[in-house]
């Protein structure tokens, strides 16, 4: 028994040793350009947690921009915009991706000042699978209905009035809804109720009590899975993960009353206009304007104001500017819209509000 | 001699009137539908079974080879490609820590049970509390370590490998009691006739012969272990990257990173899942084969 | 220098002031005591780690019994968001699937018992043990993804069939309705897989410890295997059967993970077995990473209540199994 304990662990230590090699082997050493923030960062591992809406873009970017810095490392944990602020409240993370806003009365339980930066934007989308439907129109009051389970089947007058002409099954609608406490959920339910009106008689926020007989996902990518492995199932997720999981999305009827498809430049329209508060909160959904998407999501990165670590708050520092300059470039290829020019300039600005011990 | 049995009661030999005869085939068809039936049993779960070891090695085996036991796990969820590395070491360190903790210590206990309290009342509620702890489900073990360490000191590996052995306790303590009453009642007379005193009769004598099965025992009980998630969930949290430190900062496992990649609808971390499947399977294999190696060939003098 | 026979002391001595204190005595009385105190505590050890883990998840989980009062088990209005924390869906989820899986396995398991024991010809014997030890050797999590990949989507098109044809039928068609991959019906299929190497392997102990005179006397009596079975090895080991049913149902009501990955994540009370549910175990894997305050402390509530139900099942099991046990001699464990 000693004797397999040895072994074993003189495997782990192989391991180890193999792992520890390909993760610093990267190709940083290769002369490339360097950003502006040319001065070489101090190691420090920062711990971030919230929002799956965001998740793959963040992914992308960390892994761009820890090629680029070796001895930093990013951890981004997911668990839902809940999570993440509660999260940040308590101090157990350095940053929190969030697609709500914090309520003001939650204010005061954070352990001081934190800053809003605004970081991409997306379309959520009303993702569905039927079988020989591929495409579909809805509107407010329709999807509000499905929502909330007034409509059964997919076959329901107020779905053949939005598609006139479409052959629709008399399959069951499936709902898929976040089981945890969600950015995207709050979004979605807040467009409801600004653009259904009386249909949409559950509340709004990030967490819902969804009528009885709808089925909870973990995180947007769980949705993403009932959605793709069930027919008949239909759900709200965002823009990337439908994609990258070959889901259907429907059209969706904006404030101007067009049937607007879920894409980025539908979510830029929606941007375009939007009003930028000085916290740099804003608000894109039920946007005006023709070409805007309805369901268009914000999402920030929330951190303190005052970092307590020098070396932990440059690199917070170096990797939100990253997620300005290149990160904003990488944007579009993972199914992101990049932020109006007026909203990334004044959060550039903001940057300089992050004070960082020496 | 031609009179009808009482129904369903022994029978007479040899039918000779028709009745008889009707009744006797009445009684095979019964003992074939019967056969028929346990048969059936068998391939009901033989067929699922390999149906899932099938698909484990199919899908799993696409994926696993050297770069997916030793890269890190990738940064962006959706993309493919391994690795599974510091799952792996995860589970061998904590599973490691955890048999560190829960086999001496059931050891120890099974000698008090078998050795010294025998059948006394405290012997044997400590016996049913036991069998009580080994159904008790993992993830009450995963909340109970939540709730007193992990509030306390936060995640770590160090909290999943309490979990674990909390898990492995009962399991250990219920198989080494088994095999330490298998030694032989003489060996134990005779150690203590040469003089020996109890404690070192048991150190010197009884558990050198029983290390054997308790051994295979102990196998079994990390071969279970490994394959946990529950106790795992809340105690560890989760990394993308090896972490040798058992007690600072959070760790993963392979349970625990397949059940995360259970529920995407990517292609890729679905295909680690599997892969991290295809090596869970082969190491508690590997453990339940040598346990069974352990028992079969050391333990045969004692039986 | 041989000591004389142990027939002049008997065998049970300590190193008292009456033993001879030779070359071969090793360690003080102390150390003797030491050593026994070492191994009294361990064994206790196992009585402490219970007793906390009901003292410290209890106490945990007051803020939400608090909230909820008596209403936690008889509510079955479960909003976290609002502060409402019935329970009684998830305790339904739980009970349905360990039914399910109980129906389904405990004939299964029956079948392979009496096969490894009575039937199988000799070299069938070991291949169907070891099939039965694999069964058990597959981590759950893996029964879990197999289910949630692969068996969901196609057994849905099964339910879907099944549906069709039993629509019209009056209860078979409510049990049948809104078809799901993942399911109560799924996850009870993938229990019973799961508690099979239980039930199978306590029910074949059971039916070994039947006396072999009995079995022969049937035997010479001209009985067929069938009527053996029935009228010498099913009566004397109804009990201990009884008593692996139940160890089968604790199993069933404790396993967390395949049924949180198949089970749909819905609460709800419904006669749809074919439909999404939730279960107690479930729930908890599923939600309490993102759970903070009173709704964390509900779902360790529901870590208390499957505590003393699965402790309550096996004390039962224990004392039902430990009397048939107590009839036989020698029985291995």
């Amino acid at each position: 028994m000693p004797a397999l304990l040895l072994v074993g662990f003189s495997l782990v230590g192989l391991m180890a040793a193999c792992g520890k090699d390909s993760n610093n082997g990267s190709q940083a050493t290769k002369g490339s350009t360097s950003e502006s923030t040319s001065a070489k960062l101090a190691p420090a591992t920062l711990n971030g947690s919230g929002s799956t809406f965001v998740q793959p873009f963040l992914e992308q970017v960390i892994a761009s921009f820890s090629e680029k810095n070796s001895g930093v490392v990013i951890n981004y944990g997911g668990g839902g915009s809940g999570k993440g602020r509660t999260d940040l409240q308590g101090g157990i993370v350095d940053f929190a991706g969030t697609d709500a806003t914090v309520a003001a009365a939650d204010v005061a339980k954070y352990k001081g000042p934190f800053l809003y930066f605004p970081t991409v934007a997306a379309p959520i989308t009303v993702s569905f699978h039927l079988t020989g439907v591929d495409s579909l129109q809805l509107s407010p009051a329709t999807i509000a209905k499905i929502f909330m389970g007034t409509i059964k089947t997919w076959n329901a007058a107020d779905i053949a009035a939005d598609n006139p002409g479409v052959k629709l099954p008399s399959t069951a609608i499936t709902v898929a809804h976040r089981s945890d406490s969600s950015g995207t959920t709050s979004n979605f339910t807040n467009f409801l109720k600004m653009a259904a009106g009386p249909a949409w008689t559950l509340d709004a926020g990030s967490t819902v009590n969804w009528p009885a007989g709808e089925q909870a996902g973990n995180g947007n990518s769980g949705v993403a899975q009932i959605i793709s492995t069930t027919n008949g199932a239909v759900g709200y997720v965002d823009f990337s993960d439908a994609k990258a999981a070959n889901l259907h999305f429907a059209k969706v009827k904006n404030k101007a009353g067009k049937f607007v498809e879920a894409t980025l430049d539908g979510a830029s329209a929606a941007l375009a206009n939007v009003t930028i508060n000085p916290d740099l909160t804003y608000n894109p959904l039920w946007a005006d304007g023709d070409a805007a998407y309805p369901i268009t999501s914000p999402t920030w990165i929330i951190a303190y104001t005052n970092q307590a670590d020098h070396a932990k708050g440059a690199a917070l520092k170096a990797f939100l500017s990253y997620i300005y300059s290149s990160g904003q470039d990488m944007a579009n290829g993972i199914n992101y819209a990049k932020l109006s020019d007026a909203i990334k300039s004044q959060a550039v600005a903001q940057l300089d509000k992050l004070v960082v011990p020496a | 001699m031609s009179a009808r049995p009482p129904a369903g009661a022994d029978e007479v030999f040899g039918a000779r009137t028709p009745q008889d005869r009707k009744l006797l085939q009445r009684r095979r068809l019964f003992n074939s539908a019967f056969n028929a039936a346990v048969y059936a049993c068998v391939l009901v779960a033989a067929v699922p079974l390999f149906a899932i070891i099938f698909t484990v090695l199919k899908k799993g085996g696409r994926v696993v080879d050297l770069d997916f036991l030793t890269k890190p796990i990738p940064v962006v969820t959706r993309s493919t490609g391994p690795g599974m590395g510091p799952a792996i070491v995860g589970t061998l360190l904590i599973t490691g820590m955890a048999t560190l903790m829960a086999v001496p210590l059931g050891i120890l206990a099974a000698v008090y049970l078998n050795e010294y309290g025998k059948k006394n009342r405290l012997a044997q509620v400590i016996r049913t509390m036991s069998d009580v702890m080994t159904g008790v489900p993992s993830i009450v073990m995963g909340l109970f370590v939540y709730t007193i360490w992990v509030l306390r000191f936060g995640l770590s590996g160090f909290a999943g490998a309490l979990a674990l052995a909390c898990l492995m306790l009962p399991i250990v303590i219920r198989s080494t009691e088994e095999i330490l009453r298998l030694v032989p009642a003489g060996l134990r007379e005779a150690s203590l006739a040469l003089g020996a005193s109890r404690a070192r009769t048991i150190l010197t004598v009884v558990l050198p012969a029983a290390v054997p099965g308790i051994t295979s025992g102990a196998l079994l009980a990390v071969a279970r272990a490994a394959g946990e998630t529950a106790p795992l969930l809340f105690t560890v949290g989760a990394t993308r990257t090896v972490n040798l430190d058992l007690f600072t900062g959070v760790n993963t496992a392979l349970p625990t990173q397949i059940f995360r990649n259970a529920n995407q609808a990517f292609p890729g971390p679905v295909e680690r899942a599997w892969g991290a499947a295809l090596t869970l399977i082969v190491l508690v294999v590997v453990l339940t084969i040598l346990a069974r190696i352990v028992t079969k060939r050391f333990a045969a003098p004692l039986r | 220098m041989i000591a004389p026979p142990s027939t002049t002391r008997p065998p049970e001595v300590t190193s008292g002031p009456g033993a001879p204190k030779g070359p071969l005595q090793g360690g003080s009385r102390l150390a003797d005591q030491t050593f026994r105190w070492i191994c009294l505590a361990s064994g206790l050890l196992v009585l402490v780690v219970l007793g906390l883990i009901l003292f410290s998840t209890t106490k945990e989980a007051m803020p939400a019994f608090r909230q909820a009062g008596l209403g936690f088990i008889t509510s079955k209005t479960w909003n976290p968001a609002g502060n409402q924390f019935g329970a009684l869906s998830f305790i339904y989820g739980t009970l349905v699937v360990s039914a399910i899986a109980l129906v389904i396995a405990v004939p299964v398991s029956l079948g392979l018992a009496l096969f490894i024991a009575e039937l199988a010809p000799r070299r069938l014997r070991t291949p169907v043990t070891y099939l039965v030890d694999l069964l058990a050797a597959i981590p759950s999590v893996v029964y879990g993804l197999w289910g949630i990949v692969t068996f969901g989507p196609q057994i849905q098109k099964l339910y879907v069939d099944l549906h069709r044809w039993l629509g019209g039928v009056p209860v078979l068609g409510n049990l049948t309705a809104a078809p799901q991959g993942r399911s109560f019906m799924t996850a009870g299929i993938i229990l019973a897989m799961m508690i099979t190497p239980i039930v199978t392997s306590i029910s074949r102990e059971v039916f070994a410890t039947v006396p072999r005179d009995q079995k022969e006397a049937a035997y010479g009596l001209g009985a067929t295997r069938w009527e053996m079975i029935r009228g010498s090895v099913f009566p004397s080991s109804r009990t201990g059967l009884v008593g692996a049913v139940m160890l089968g149902l604790g199993r069933a009501m404790g396993e967390t993970i395949a049924v949180a990955l198949v089970i749909g994540s819905s609460h709800v009370i419904t006669a749809h077995l074919f439909g999404p549910g939730d279960a107690m175990a479930a729930v908890v894997a599923n939600e309490f990473g993102d759970a903070t305050g009173t709704y964390r402390a509900a779902l360790i509530g529901f870590g208390v209540l499957l505590f003393a139900m699965t402790v309550i099942v096996n004390l039962l099991a224990r004392r039902i199994t430990g009397r048939a046990e107590r009839r036989l001699a020698g029985g291995r464990r």
